[in-house]
């Protein structure tokens, strides 16, 4: 079923080649992975700085100790901090003005954040690539740079409309690479923690890989209103590191749909997406701490709509996982409890799989500068497994545009964590009936 | 006096020359606009992407403001600005719309000629341009037959 569902979305991507008439408007893989034609700067300065305050309000568990969900990342060392969560500093443009086939794209992240926080890095490179715009339908882009995948992780960060990911999206999505060799679970922690939660030594994905992508967009139909895109890449399945750590390389396939309305341009056209992804790869991992490393298989796929007109904006993604299901981040065995190294056993990842949805909602109210927003995501992890989790939060939001460069987001989610398998105080849920809810603001600045 | 007729002549030549260069540059200028009351000559000449959609804010507003046949626009670029007529610029769409009510382009033959020494072939231009010898020569001419230069 998994492959036959693969099959489809690949099938859909390679439908898209066909498609005719070269598209000019913008979407997430023109926009991040190309320049106007004609336009471009040779050296384009850009980025963006995130500053948040975030409160969290779960209870500790009985032993007075708190799991990393009840606790503010990527230091998990409190329960309220301010932070820079994101300061990013970028250069795009074309080297040779006069030939615009040829495009680069750099970002620097100095934030503190999951890409940062593991090794205590000052900055770390999060985008740098190339693309050869030569063949007509086959763009090519290649080095460093956000993959083809989820609307939620493939879009612009800096236009999110939230503080913080979905579960499904943070936990399934947003990778943590196995550690070089077998690492112990760390225990829940006191506050101030005398072990640091973070249990993995990399940093995490951020939605990115290094590897190379043929990928374009055209515009069909009468009147050029539908956008088709696609993308296919190769990829080591390595994130943010520069290299790769096996022989395996990771595939992915993205296709989308978008009826444009027209009207507006760029992150905020309105229009009528739909979209699928899937990426398959290999992870290697001494996951039963035997002192050798074995493959295990990673692979995730998903189905997304997106639809934003004028004031309005909805989005849903349902997506799935197959291996490497990650059960926290002080769990960098991925398994937990009687599941810690020992692969294919209750409470252990490795083999387990998941899903989830998203369903979230803007509407900006009428000519003013607030808009409200309005999320329900859904986890369900280890699916089938004694130790499975059910994820499910409602976030009401709220942002103030001081202007279009620069806007304040509140939220405050509501978290319900359970699993589902063990009564209330037994188990998983020792640790997460605490779990409560979490107040954030935001301030983002882009130049 | 062979050779003060000489000198004489040379200049009495070199004045005729520049006079008929004139005239044939004058008689480049052509309008469909008989009964426009404002002649304008918008340089863009700057490689700022910015510029390229400024330089074609203005000519909008200024056929928004007076009409279409009171004014007669003509955009002269040379130098990084040429870009703007490059047949894959994303304002193609503008330039063609702007080129429906009557805004000539102009192409600096100059400009295309050292950029195709650095490309290695000359760069396809937008079909609404106007090869012309040299931007700033043509705008001098334009300037000379009544138009009013604006550099946005």
């Amino acid at each position: 079923m998994k492959l036959l569902k693969k099959a489809i979305i690949t099938a859909a991507c390679a439908g898209g080649i066909l498609a005719v008439s070269q598209a000019q408007a913008a979407n997430w893989l023109m926009l991040q992975g190309t320049e106007k034609p004609g336009q471009a700067a040779r050296a384009k300065v850009w980025g963006f700085i995130q500053v948040q305050y975030q409160n969290d309000n779960s209870d500790a568990n009985a032993a007075g100790t708190y799991i990393a969900p009840k606790l503010i990342g990527p230091n998990l060392s409190s329960q309220s901090a301010f932070n820079v969560n994101r300061a990013r500093v970028g250069v795009r443009g074309t080297g040779m003005p006069l030939d615009s086939n040829v495009n680069y794209f750099l970002l620097l992240e100095m934030g503190n954040n999951g890409i940062t926080e593991p090794g205590d890095a000052f900055a770390k490179m999060t985008d740098a690539s190339i693309t050869l715009n030569h063949i007509p339908g086959a763009r090519v882009r290649t080095g460093l740079f956000k993959y083809p995948g989820a609307e939620e992780g493939l879009q612009a960060i800096h236009v999110f409309d939230w503080v913080n990911f979905t579960d499904v999206s943070n936990q399934l999505l947003l990778e943590r690479f196995p550690n070089q060799s077998y690492t112990a679970n760390i225990p829940p922690q006191p506050i101030p923690p005398t072990t640091s939660l973070q249990g993995f030594d990399d940093s995490v994905g951020a939605f990115r890989d290094v590897g190379i992508q043929v990928f374009d967009s055209f515009r069909v139909g009468s009147d050029k209103s539908w956008d088709l895109s696609y993308a296919l890449m190769v990829g080591n399945g390595n994130g943010l590191n520069w290299s790769d750590n096996n022989s395996k390389k990771d595939i992915y396939a993205y296709f989308a749909a978008e009826k444009v309305f027209g009207g507006t341009k760029g992150p905020f056209r309105d229009g009528m997406k739909f979209l699928g992804w899937s990426q398959t790869g290999v992870r290697s991992y001494d996951g039963n701490n035997d002192g050798v490393s074995e493959n295990y298989d990673r692979d995730r796929w998903g189905v997304g709509f997106k639809f934003k007109k004028s004031n309005y904006r909805v989005t849903t993604e349902y997506m799935a996982g197959d291996g490497m299901i990650m059960v926290g981040v002080a769990n960098p065995s991925f398994g937990m409890g009687p599941g810690a190294g020992k692969p294919g056993a209750p409470g252990n990842g490795l083999l387990g799989e998941a899903s989830g949805y998203y369903l979230e909602g803007g509407w900006r109210i009428g000519k003013s500068n607030f808009e409200l927003d309005l999320r329900y995501d859904a986890y369900d992890r280890l699916e089938g497994d004694r130790f499975e989790v059910n994820f499910a939060t409602w976030t009401v939001g709220a942002q103030y545009f001081f202007n279009k460069k620069t806007r304040a987001t509140l939220n405050y989610a509501s978290r319900d964590y359970n699993a589902p398998n063990f009564p209330d105080g037994k188990g998983p849920n020792a640790q997460l009936d605490g779990v409560d809810g979490r107040a954030s603001i935001q301030l983002t600045h882009i130049f | 006096m062979y050779k003060l007729f000489g000198k004489r002549a040379l200049a009495l030549l070199a004045v005729l020359s520049f006079g008929m260069v004139s005239a044939v540059n004058a008689a480049e200028i052509k309008t469909d606009k008989a009964f426009a009351d404002k002649k304008i000559v918008l340089q863009i000449s700057d490689s700022d992407p910015f510029k390229q959609t400024l330089v074609l804010n203005v000519a909008s507003n200024l056929i928004k403001a007076y009409g279409t046949d009171k004014v007669d626009i003509e955009i002269v670029s040379f130098g990084p600005g040429l870009r703007l007529l490059f047949a894959e610029n994303g304002n193609k769409g503008r330039i063609q719309g702007l080129s429906s009510e009557g805004v000539r382009f102009a192409a600096c033959k100059n400009t295309i000629r050292n950029m195709g020494k650095k490309l290695g072939h000359a760069p396809a231009l937008n079909s609404n341009a106007v090869e012309v010898s040299a931007g700033v020569v043509r705008i001098l001419d334009l300037i000379d037959g009544g138009y009013t230069l604006i550099k946005p």
